[in-house]
């Protein structure tokens, strides 16, 4: 790791990767989120009838 | 009214979020790679006048980035759900900044005091000192350019 830091381009790389692996996570959890989100809907919907 | 409180908070979080973000950046592209070649009697010009008055409004960009951001997300409503990633758009970028925030005060500063001369220290802990600010600032640097995608892209009305 202190050998990436230690160059700065590297440096711009690593968070360049850093950024498409957050934007994975990102895609991710948002898509995990809107499954509770589905589920709790779907509970009312069946508490409903 | 309310609109112009959150609007006031969030041009105060992007003014300290320049000076802090710009300062940083001024060290890793600017300062350090040229450091090298000043020569020895010139030095002092940078360590003793330039780099301690940078840090000063490094330092305190960042609290004040920090702080109006912490502000901006409770009064929005979001703090919780992003500090939980319940909100990762801008979860994310909020961490990344609170882990940036922490390592300029609670390891570059006070290695760069050592580093500098600003606080007395054994002469074989300057070297360190000053390895440990850089690596440090370079994690920073790292990091910022994630937490600036995050955090423009949650103002993204379309994401990225």
């Amino acid at each position: 790791m202190s050998k990436i830091l230690q160059s700065l381009p590297m440096t711009v790389v690593a968070g360049v990767v850093l950024t498409i692996i957050m934007v994975f996570a990102t895609n991710q959890l948002e898509n995990m989120n809107q499954s509770d989100a589905e589920k709790a809907a779907s509970e009312l919907m069946k508490k409903m009838n | 009214m309310e609109d112009f409180i959150l609007f006031l908070v969030r041009y105060l979080h992007v003014l300290c979020g320049v000076m802090w973000i710009g300062i940083l950046w001024y060290f890793n592209f600017v300062q350090i790679p040229s450091m090298p070649k000043i020569p020895d009697d010139q030095k002092p010009a940078i360590s003793k006048v330039i780099a301690p008055e940078a840090l000063f409004w490094f330092r305190w960009g960042a609290a004040g980035t920090v702080l109006f951001g912490l502000i901006l997300a409770h009064l929005n409503g979001y703090l919780g759900d992003a500090l939980l990633l319940k909100r990762p758009d801008i979860g994310f970028g909020m961490w990344f900044g609170l882990i940036m925030a922490f390592n300029v005060w609670f390891v570059i500063w006070p290695a760069q005091k050592i580093a500098l001369g600003l606080v007395e220290a054994d002469a074989d802990a300057k070297p360190a000192a000053g390895r440990r600010a850089m690596l440090f600032s370079r994690t920073n640097t790292l990091l910022s350019i994630p937490m600036l995608f995050s955090m423009i892209s949650a103002q993204n009305p379309t994401g990225f």
